[in-house]
C-alpha cells in the first residue's frame, strides 16, 4: 500500500520529521507556559460546522485529527 | 473586660493570618477534597447560505468530561443538519426544492496515564437516504522527554447510501472506507510546535449519487458547449439520453498535513498545509492560516483564511459525448460525474471570529461566548451551470467549564 503514496509525499514526510527531530532541544516543563495555551494544540481549529462545510466543499479529505503537543503536563 | 476581649480576637486573627491551615484545623471543619473530575459543555448554532440557494441550519451540543489524576476522557457530540435546496443541480432536473435532515452522533474515549496513550471513537450519522458508521482506535506515544509524540491511527466506515423514501433493503448500495494514519508532533522550541499528519484512504463501494443525471452530447455539440452554460442551453442541446452518474467503485486517497504552531507575546500564529492527491487523479492543496489574538484575559479575536485548489478527476468533462454504437444504441462513457467537487475550483474563504470569557474572577473562561463569520467564494473552473459561488457561514456557540 505505501508503495502507491507518491513519491514526493514520503519524501516530503520523511524530511520534515527528520530534520525537526535534530534542529531542537528538549523544552522543559516549566519553559512550557507558551505551549500550554489552547491554541497551541495542532488539532483541527474548525468548529464542527466549519468542518462540514470544508468537507463538503473540497474534493480533498484528511488530515482533519492530530494530537496534543507533549506539553508535559502530566 | 471588653479591651481583653478585644485583645483575645486580635491575638487570634494575627495567628491565624500568620499561619492559616494551622487554623483551619483547629477551628474549621476539614476542606471537602477538590475532585480531578472536570467537565464541560458547549452549544453551538450554524447558519449556512450560498448563492446556489442552499441554506443549511446545524445546532450542536458538545459534552465533555475528563479526570486530570487518572488522565481519561469522554466527548459526545449530537448535531443536527437542517438542509434546504434548490441548487441549479435540482432544478435542472426539473425537480422542486427539497428539504432534509441529518443527525450525526459521536463518541470519543481518551486514556493517556504516561507517555502512552489509547483512544477510541465510534460515531453515526443518518439521513433519509444515507446512513454511516464508523468507528476507530489509535496510539499515542510522547518521547524526547515528552518534547515530541508520534501518533497513529485506524478507522473504519461503513456507508449505505439509499433512495428518499425507499428502504435500503429495497434499493441501496454500500460503500466501506479504511483509513490509516501516522503523525508526529514535534517541540521545536518553548514558542513553537510542528505537526505532520500522513493519511491514507481506502474506499470500496459504488458512491454515485443515485439522483445525479449526467447530460450528454453528440460529438459535434460537446465542443459548443461553455464553462457555465445555462440550464436552457443545455436542455436544448443534449441528447435525449441521460443516465445516472457513475463513479469507479475503488478510490484511494493519500494526504499529507503540516500544521504549525507558534506562540508570541499575547498572540498565536496557526498555519496549516494539505497537499493531497489520490486514484482519481485529483490533485490538492489547501492552506489555511489563523491568527490568534488575547485583546485582553476576556477577549480573544483571530482572523483566518484558507485557500483550496484542485485539479479535476481523470474523468472529469465538461461535456459528455455520447456515441453510435452497433445496433443503433448509444454508448456513453463508463464513468461520467456533474459533482462540482469533482472538476477543477479554487475556493478563497476569509472571516474572523471573537470568544468573550463571561465567567467569574478568577477564571472567567469558564464561562465563554463565541462567534465566527465565515465568507467563501469557490470559482468553478470547467463546469456546466455555474462559473463561481459565494457563500457564508455565521456560528454562535457557549461553552461552560464545571469541576
Amino acid at each position: 500500500m505505501l508503495r502507491e503514496v507518491p513519491l514526493g509525499v514520503r519524501l516530503a514526510m520523511l524530511l520534515g520529521a527528520a530534520t525537526s527531530v535534530h534542529g531542537c532541544a528538549p523544552v522543559a516543563p516549566y519553559e512550557r507556559g507558551r505551549l500550554a495555551h489552547p491554541t497551541m494544540q495542532l488539532e483541527d481549529m474548525a468548529n464542527p460546522a466549519e468542518a462540514h462545510v470544508n468537507a463538503v466543499h473540497e474534493g480533498a479529505t484528511g488530515g482533519s485529527i492530530g494530537a496534543s503537543s507533549g506539553c508535559g503536563c502530566n | 473586660m471588653r479591651l481583653q476581649l478585644i485583645g483575645a480576637v486580635t491575638v487570634v486573627a494575627l495567628v491565624a493570618r500568620a499561619d492559616p491551615a494551622e487554623a483551619d484545623a483547629s477551628t474549621s471543619p476539614p476542606a471537602p477534597k477538590q475532585s480531578s473530575v472536570v467537565a464541560s459543555a458547549s452549544g453551538e448554532m450554524a447558519v449556512y447560505a450560498d448563492t446556489d440557494h442552499i441554506t443549511v441550519v446545524t445546532p450542536t451540543a458538545t459534552a465533555t468530561v475528563g479526570d486530570r489524576l487518572s488522565a481519561w476522557t469522554v466527548r459526545g457530540q449530537y448535531l443536527v443538519d437542517a438542509i434546504s435546496a434548490a441548487s441549479v443541480d435540482i432544478v435542472s432536473t426539473a425537480s422542486q426544492r427539497w428539504q432534509e435532515v441529518r443527525q450525526a452522533g459521536s463518541v470519543q474515549g481518551t486514556y493517556k496515564p504516561g507517555s502512552f496513550g489509547i483512544g477510541a471513537s465510534a460515531a453515526i450519522s443518518s439521513e433519509p437516504d444515507y446512513l454511516s458508521l464508523a468507528g476507530g482506535a489509535n496510539l499515542s506515544w510522547d518521547f524526547f522527554h515528552k518534547s515530541h509524540t508520534f501518533f497513529v491511527g485506524v478507522a473504519h466506515a461503513h456507508d449505505t447510501i439509499g433512495r428518499s423514501g425507499t428502504p435500503f433493503d429495497v434499493y441501496s448500495q454500500a460503500l466501506n472506507s479504511e483509513t490509516v494514519n501516522a503523525g508526529i508532533t514535534l517541540t521545536l522550541n518553548r514558542s513553537t510546535v510542528l505537526s505532520f499528519v500522513d493519511e491514507v484512504g481506502i474506499e470500496r463501494g459504488d458512491q454515485s449519487k443515485p439522483y445525479r443525471y449526467v447530460p450528454m452530447f453528440g460529438a459535434d455539440v460537446a465542443p459548443t458547449i461553455g464553462k457555465g452554460e445555462s440550464i436552457d442551453v443545455v436542455n436544448e442541446r443534449r441528447l435525449q439520453v441521460r443516465p445516472l452518474e457513475h463513479l469507479p467503485e475503488s478510490r484511494e486517497r493519500y494526504s499529507l498535513t503540516a500544521r504549525l504552531g507558534y506562540r508570541f507575546g499575547r498572540g498565536t500564529l496557526r498555519i496549516d498545509e494539505r497537499l493531497y492527491t489520490d486514484t482519481w487523479n485529483l490533485h490538492a492543496s489547501t492552506t489555511e492560516m489563523r491568527a490568534y489574538w488575547d485583546v485582553s484575559r476576556r477577549l480573544m479575536i483571530w482572523p483566518r483564511l484558507r485557500v483550496h485548489v484542485q485539479t479535476p478527476v481523470s474523468f472529469w468533462q465538461r461535456a459528455y459525448v455520447a456515441t453510435n454504437g452497433p445496433g443503433g444504441t448509444l454508448e456513453v462513457p463508463r464513468y461520467r460525474t456533474g459533482d462540482r467537487e469533482l472538476g477543477p475550483l479554487e475556493s478563497f474563504g476569509g472571516g474572523a471570529g471573537a470568544t468573550f470569557a463571561i465567567g467569574r474572577d478568577p477564571d472567567p473562561s469558564r464561562l465563554a461566548l463565541t462567534f465566527q463569520l465565515d465568507a467563501m467564494s469557490t470559482q468553478f473552473l470547467d463546469d456546466l451551470y455555474v462559473s463561481s459561488r459565494m457563500a457564508g457561514l455565521a456560528t454562535l456557540g457557549l461553552q461552560g467549564v464545571f469541576e
